[in-house]
């Protein structure tokens, strides 16, 4: 609304303009009306002149404007011909670059394998030969190849070369036995230079053990626990051959298998994983020996003094036998039925001296095993208890109790396999004493008796 | 022969290097099982013929036969042939008893190989336990074969030596 009162007074402005123009024209000059139609025609020619010469001038120009248009037309055809031009050429570049790339690749394509199975074949061989114990004897044979396996460029003959070398190096010197001085890393310290035997890329041997060679520190070290007695016999007998054949054990892993010997744990440590139960089985079987090497010498003993009473019966002399001879030589004048059971009495009273402790071998060898029961049990409440906090998840949670089980019971068999032995033993010797107390002392007496008649 | 001799032996340290330290002892137990078994065979054929004649001589040469010392004489002689016949038969049944208790402590000492490798290697490595379970089955059956093998022998044995002894005494007639 504002707007439109805006258009309305400029507009009435406007013409009160012209009218006030037009007045003082003719209050100028308006002397009369025929002056002002004089005036008015040669106005009138003026304008029509005026407009004339600007109707010829536009005319001019637009003959002008339409020659200019005519020209950015033809530009305008030109730059699209050119256009199209372009975008052919453009796309037939296209189609060239395509072409040439895949020309590139193929003609890349077979030397980039080549490049690739170099690289591989040289990190291959690092490792290889890093961990083997050839590198022992020759070591820093891994240098030369980490260039070639890190390069980014083609690699060039020498290199080439290079890793040819190192693979024949590996391969000829995995077939052979040699010998070389070498700096060991002993276990408790302290470096020794020492005559190593290698075989092939396998085991390092020197002085009768084997070593180990760590490939991170390029330490020969000997193992911590050598394996048995058999395998280190037969290293030391093929360090020492001079020439011929002499068979030697080999690790294949190259010290995989080694290594592993070292976490097994030996029979002190296995011993004492029996703990509390497996000592006290320990003390049942010391007992058990002990009374049973007591009951033999003391067996044995009667055993001799019996028998040399046997050859002597006139003189009864202080053992078993000779005091049952003593009964009967003071009961000479006595009747038989009175001898009998003097002599009966004598026996019985000898043969408990004889048999014992015997029978207590026997109970502790059935004990033993009833202990190592009781250690299986006792390991087996640990395993459920360790299954109860940490769940089943990781078995090496629960091997510690179960080695105590199991240990225990070995324990249990070992103290009790001696101990029945043992009893067999004894108690054979002191039935034969109390057979020949039992069954023959009267007999002893009767022949001697009938001697002296 | 030397070849198959070596060949034999490489065989049997396999043997024994699967089963175990504990094949030892059961090698050992059987060795006395059998070298025992052999004397007692050879004392019961070879000696106690001439001792039971000697002393059925010794008997048939007396003039007394029925008195209370005859009586304990002869009883006195049979026993002591009787513990020469019995000597070491305990050792014997013991051996046999033995023999399978030695194949227990194998099992025994193989499944604490198979668990010291599962602590060790974790369960992940059934071959690796294979050597174990092979060392706790090998004993056992090491231990049966050697305990039945001295068995029946030793059964017939004991028989034997109990007919033997009544025979004696029934060839030792009061007359």
């Amino acid at each position: 609304m504002k707007q439109v009162v805006k258009y309305l007074i400029t507009a009435a402005t406007g013409l009160s303009l012209a009218a006030g123009v037009a007045f003082s024209a003719s209050a100028q000059d308006a002397t009369s009306l025929d002056d002002l139609l004089r005036l008015v025609q040669e106005n009138r020619a003026a304008a029509q002149r005026i407009d004339q010469e600007r109707e010829r001038r536009f005319m001019d120009e637009r003959a002008d404007r339409q020659a200019l248009l005519e020209e950015a037309r033809q530009q305008l055809a030109d730059e699209e011909a050119r256009g199209e031009r372009l975008q052919e050429t453009f796309a037939q570049n296209e189609v060239d670059i395509a072409n040439k790339e895949t020309e590139l690749d193929n003609m890349v394509g077979t030397l980039g394998e080549i490049f690739g199975v170099i690289r591989g074949a040289a990190s291959d061989t690092i490792g290889r030969i890093s961990t083997s114990v050839v590198s022992a004897e020759y070591p820093g044979r891994a240098d030369v190849l980490e260039s070639l396996a890190e390069a980014q460029e083609l690699p060039n003959i020498a290199e080439l070369e290079e890793l040819w070398l190192a693979l024949l190096t590996e391969m000829r010197e995995s077939g052979r036995v040699s010998r070389f001085q070498g700096e060991v890393t002993l276990l408790e310290g302290g470096r020794e230079t020492r005559e190593i035997v290698r075989v092939g890329a396998f085991n390092l041997i020197s002085n009768g053990e084997y070593l180990l060679y760590n490939e991170d520190t390029n330490q020969i070290q000997p193992l911590g626990r050598q394996p048995a007695g058999h395998v280190l016999r037969a290293a030391r007998d093929f360090e020492n051959a001079e020439s011929g054949y002499q068979g030697v054990f080999v690790d294949p892993s190259r010290g995989a298998i080694l290594s592993l010997l070292t976490q097994k744990s030996t029979l002190a440590e296995h011993y004492h994983q029996g703990s509390t139960v497996g000592y006290a089985i320990t003390v049942v079987f010391a007992i058990g020996m002990l009374i049973a090497l007591y009951k033999l010498i003391t067996l044995t003993m009667t055993g001799g003094s019996i028998r040399s009473q046997l050859k002597n019966p006139e003189n009864p002399g202080n053992n078993p036998l000779g005091r049952i001879l003593k009964v009967y030589h003071d009961n000479k004048q006595a009747d038989v039925e009175t001898l009998e059971l003097k002599l009966d009495e004598a026996i019985l009273r000898e043969t408990p001296k004889i048999e014992s402790g015997v029978s207590i071998i026997k109970i502790l060898a059935a004990i033993s095993p009833l202990m190592g029961l009781l250690g299986t049990v006792i390991g087996m409440i640990g395993t459920f208890q360790s299954i109860t906090l940490f769940g089943t998840g990781d078995p090496r949670i629960m091997a510690g109790d179960i080695s105590m089980a199991l240990v225990t019971t070995a324990l249990g068999l070992i103290a009790a396999l001696p101990l029945i032995v043992v009893h067999s033993i004894v108690s054979g010797r002191a039935k034969s004493i109390v057979q020949v107390l039992d069954e023959q002392a009267s007999g002893i007496v009767a022949s001697h008796a009938e001697k002296g008649e | 022969m030397q070849l198959y001799l070596m060949g034999l032996w490489e065989t049997v340290r396999d043997f024994i290097a699967t089963g175990g330290d504990v094949l030892y002892l059961v090698f050992i137990a059987l060795l006395i099982m059998w070298i025992v078994l052999v004397e007692r065979y050879w004392y019961l054929l070879g000696v106690f013929p001439k001792d039971r004649k000697r002393i059925i001589e010794q008997w048939e040469a007396r003039k007394d036969t029925t008195s209370w010392y005859a009586h304990k004489i002869r009883e006195a002689w049979v026993s002591e042939v009787s513990v020469k016949l019995n000597s070491r038969m305990l050792l014997l049944k013991t051996m046999i008893a033995v023999c399978p208790m030695i194949g227990l402590l194998g099992t025994v000492t193989g499944m604490i190989a198979v668990f010291e490798i599962m602590a060790v290697q974790g369960t992940g490595n059934p071959r690796l336990m294979a050597s174990g379970i092979s060392m706790a089955t090998i004993p056992t059956m090491a231990g049966m074969v050697a305990a039945l093998s001295g068995m029946i022998f030793v059964t017939r044995l004991d028989a034997r030596i109990r007919r033997e002894r009544d025979k004696l005494l029934d060839s030792l007639p009061h007359h």
